[in-house]
């Protein structure tokens, strides 16, 4: 059972600075496409990433390049890591420092947006940074979700 | 769905005034509008119960393959 909602109101709970970027912010913008995990910038500090294991602790978070290596983060792992691929019980978490287009998690923040949720405040990215992320990917999946984004502000306007 | 049927129903969903698709025919516009007055936790929740849902289609059809 996935449960990406889940997966960021614990990110949300356990206080972890980050931002909703990726195809889970497309959906929360409004692209009708489907994603299978969720992306977040966040920042790389020790207390952060510690907060991100705390808050997947009970979901029995792996590397996701090593499904043999539980998450269990040292200060040492911390100082060296730029991102952190993880997979739970609930689905996929990639944790980036920084976003190809955009780029450190200060710029990403910059250029994200506050949306209330039922258990409390998310940022995600903004639109037009998001369509600037997702021209930089350039894969055939972010072409199309680029067209949805585009097409999104377009309504925007239009109200 | 027999292909007239599906037909009948392109016809009948083209006739509505809320139908429409962008400019390159990608995008089915009324699904976007309708997707668009939601929230965004509203639609972060659809996102999830369709994963869901594809995953059980993948379990059945495996099932369905599986079967002697």
């Amino acid at each position: 059972m996935q449960n990406l909602s889940e997966l960021t109101r614990r990110l949300i709970s356990s206080r972890v600075e980050f931002v909703l970027v990726g195809g889970f912010a497309a959906a929360a913008h409004g692209v009708t496409l489907v994603t299978l995990d969720v992306d977040i910038c966040c920042r790389f500090s020790e207390a952060n990433l510690m907060r991100i294991q705390k808050a997947f602790a009970d979901l029995h978070p792996v590397h996701r390049s090593r499904p043999d290596l539980p998450l269990e983060l040292t200060p040492e792992q911390c100082a060296s890591l730029k991102n952190l691929y993880l997979k739970t019980d609930l689905g996929i978490v990639d944790c980036l420092g920084e976003v190809l287009g955009v780029g450190n998690f200060e710029a990403v923040l910059k250029h994200s947006v506050e949306v209330e949720l039922p258990y409390g405040k998310c940022r995600i990215l903004g639109l037009d940074a998001l369509i600037h992320a997702k021209v930089a990917m350039n894969r055939d999946h972010d072409r199309i979700t680029v067209k949805y984004l585009k097409e999104i502000k377009k309504q925007q306007s239009q109200n | 769905m027999p292909k007239k049927n599906a037909k009948a129903e392109m016809v009948l969903k083209e006739a509505s005034p809320a139908y429409g698709v962008s400019a390159d025919g990608d995008i089915d516009l009324s699904l976007l509008r309708d997707n668009l007055a939601k929230t965004p936790w509203e639609r972060m929740q659809a996102n999830d119960d369709a994963l869901n849902f594809a995953e059980s289609l993948r379990t059945a059809m495996k099932k369905h393959h599986a079967k002697p």
